[in-house]
């Protein structure tokens, strides 16, 4: 037996300075329903529409691995853009559906949109007790788009330009 | 160093004999137990039907596929763009370590070569994916033999590396981030600083583990001298990764074949341990993080500049021809042999995963242990279930 006390008395010494940090410089977790999580500004919370942007081409839609982008449109006439031109036809988009209950959070639909209609913003409390809730319309899309954070700038060296966030 | 591992494993040889022994004058009869498919040792689904006598495995049958997901025939119906989000999904802990493999395989085909910098950050987020990984263990080996506090540990300083890994790619356990090519976006301004303070904890963590679990007689006499792996009998399994460096085979991947990443730009070494039990796998996992964290201070420290993505077509279409490329996952050898016929999807995809090499030694290494040891000795194995069922 006393061949087992060394390595238990370093142990609990482990412990106890753990025990009084944590008493005295509070502890890592985060009180989740009081206080809220910081995420990081990349990170992949939910998926906002640009409406405006949007040209309903299909191509999130078809990009999706799992298919739970529904996108449905129409084209109409819009007035033209100087006096006396002929009218322009424009997309409109009747639906923009994203089934959150299928999502995979890979983000290839924001990354291959060539319009920048979509955006990652890091909002995440949007659970809902019943799993046809999760399916986000285009309204409610549309108001992810206030939370979306702007891009950051890079770390030192890159090469690549920082873009911006239509608002 | 083999003496010392002969004379153990003779001691142990013997002691099971005499049990034996024992039984056969109790005329004891055998007995099937179940270990699975659900429990608390296994963090996924693995059942093991153990035939024991008293307290003696005579035979251990491993049955895996219970959460087989397809994921070779999968690729065949996906893009290029939309397998690396798969496979992801293959060992969850550590996600990133897993595209990189695939990716450089497709690279080989495409005969394209990223840019130094995407390289360098693919190494650093690859070793960031191993030490979340390898301290995940660190902590649930403990769990196994009743100590509970290294797992809380774990999981608090784990957090912070999953944090960087967050603010780099946007995912937390799926980083999705690799690209053909390169890599889909480069790092935030004021990250390679917030790395250095995570790699700080990490380290602070190694020494708490170090102290706690390491230094304490009651896991050492617990794992010193049990499930032993000759050098030999490992090879002839295909270990890989720790388990097989653990049994004092000095080999690599990271070193041996540094497949267009950064591991040959920095000074680094390689842990063995000559006695192949199960104290000698959690102590070379232990000084693997700390290599690991060692690693990602050098490369940090000069990061090249330069542009983060090579000249690819918008459209990826892979040559026609095969490639197999493998990387030292946290769990071992890694490799996706990729066969293309020029299309956009994959023509055939074969993943060989580290954890179902290191599961089939288990028959040949529960013969003749006691019951309490087998989760023991499946722990010290260290196999995410996702990666052994695919």
């Amino acid at each position: 037996m006393a061949k087992l006390v060394p390595g238990l008395v370093k142990g609990l010494g482990v412990t106890f300075k753990e025990i009084t940090k944590t008493v005295t410089k509070g502890a890592e977790t985060v009180q989740y329903p009081h206080v809220k999580e910081d995420p990081a500004p990349r990170a992949r919370g939910v998926i906002a529409l640009h409406e405006d942007n949007c040209t309903s081409c299909m191509l999130c839609a078809r990009e999706c691995p799992d298919w739970c982008i529904y996108i449905e449109g129409h084209k109409t006439l819009a007035p033209p853009r100087r006096e006396g031109g002929k009218p322009r036809t424009v997309n409109k988009l009747d639906r923009f559906d994203i089934d959150y209950g299928l999502c995979m959070y890979c983000g290839i639909c924001v990354e291959v949109c060539p319009f920048e209609a979509l955006f990652w913003s890091p909002e995440y409390e949007y659970s809902e007790p019943k799993i046809a809730d999760l399916l986000h319309d285009k309204s409610r899309l549309g108001q992810w788009m206030e939370t979306v954070p702007e891009f950051e700038s890079y770390e030192q060296g890159s090469e690549v330009k920082v873009k911006k966030v239509p608002r | 160093m083999t003496a010392i591992n002969d004379r153990r494993q003779l001691a142990y040889a013997a002691a099971q004999a005499t049990d034996a022994r024992v039984n056969i004058e109790l005329e004891a009869e055998g007995m099937t137990l179940n270990i699975g498919p659900q429990h608390p040792a296994t963090h996924g689904t693995l059942r093991i039907i153990v035939r024991l006598d008293g307290e003696q495995v005579i035979e251990a049958d491993p049955v895996m596929g219970y959460m087989h997901r397809g994921y070779e025939k999968l690729t065949e119906v996906r893009t290029y763009p939309q397998v690396t989000t798969l496979i992801n999904r293959i060992d969850w802990v550590s996600s990133f370590a897993n595209e990189v493999p695939f990716i450089l395989a497709a690279e080989k085909l495409m005969e394209v070569e990223a840019p130094p910098r995407a390289q360098w950050i693919r190494t650093i987020l690859f070793e960031l994916g191993r030490i979340a990984n390898v301290s995940m263990f660190l902590g649930d080996m403990g769990v196994q033999l009743g100590a509970v506090t290294p797992m809380f540990y774990a999981l608090r300083d784990r957090e912070f590396i999953l944090n960087q890994i967050e603010a780099a790619t946007g995912g937390r356990f799926h980083p999705n981030f690799d690209r053909i090519g390169g890599l889909k976006d480069d790092l935030p301004a004021g990250w390679i600083e917030d790395t250095r303070l995570a790699l700080d904890k990490m380290e602070y963590f190694c020494q708490q583990v170090e102290d706690l679990v390491i230094g304490n007689e009651i896991f050492e006499q617990r794992t010193r001298g049990i499930g032993i792996i000759p050098a030999d009998v490992g090879l002839s399994y295909g270990l890989s990764g720790a388990n097989i460096r653990a049994s004092g085979v000095d080999w690599d991947l990271r070193r041996d074949n540094p497949v267009g990443l950064a591991w040959d730009q920095v000074d680094w070494r390689v842990w063995t341990h000559p006695d192949g039990d199960s104290f000698a796998r959690y102590w070379v996992r232990l000084q693997e993080v700390r290599e690991s964290c060692h690693i990602v201070r050098q490369l940090l420290d000069g990061l090249p500049s330069g542009p983060i993505m090579a000249k690819v077509p918008r459209v990826v279409k892979v040559p026609e021809g095969e490639a197999y490329v493998a990387c030292e996952n946290p769990l071992g050898q890694m490799g996706y042999y990729l066969v293309s016929q020029g299309g956009l999807t994959p023509f055939r995809v074969k993943v060989r995963t580290a954890s179902f090499s290191n599961m089939s030694i288990t028959p040949w290494l529960l013969k003749g242990t006691y019951v309490a040891d087998v989760i023991t000795i499946l722990a010290s194995l260290y196999f995410i279930l996702g990666d052994l069922d695919r």
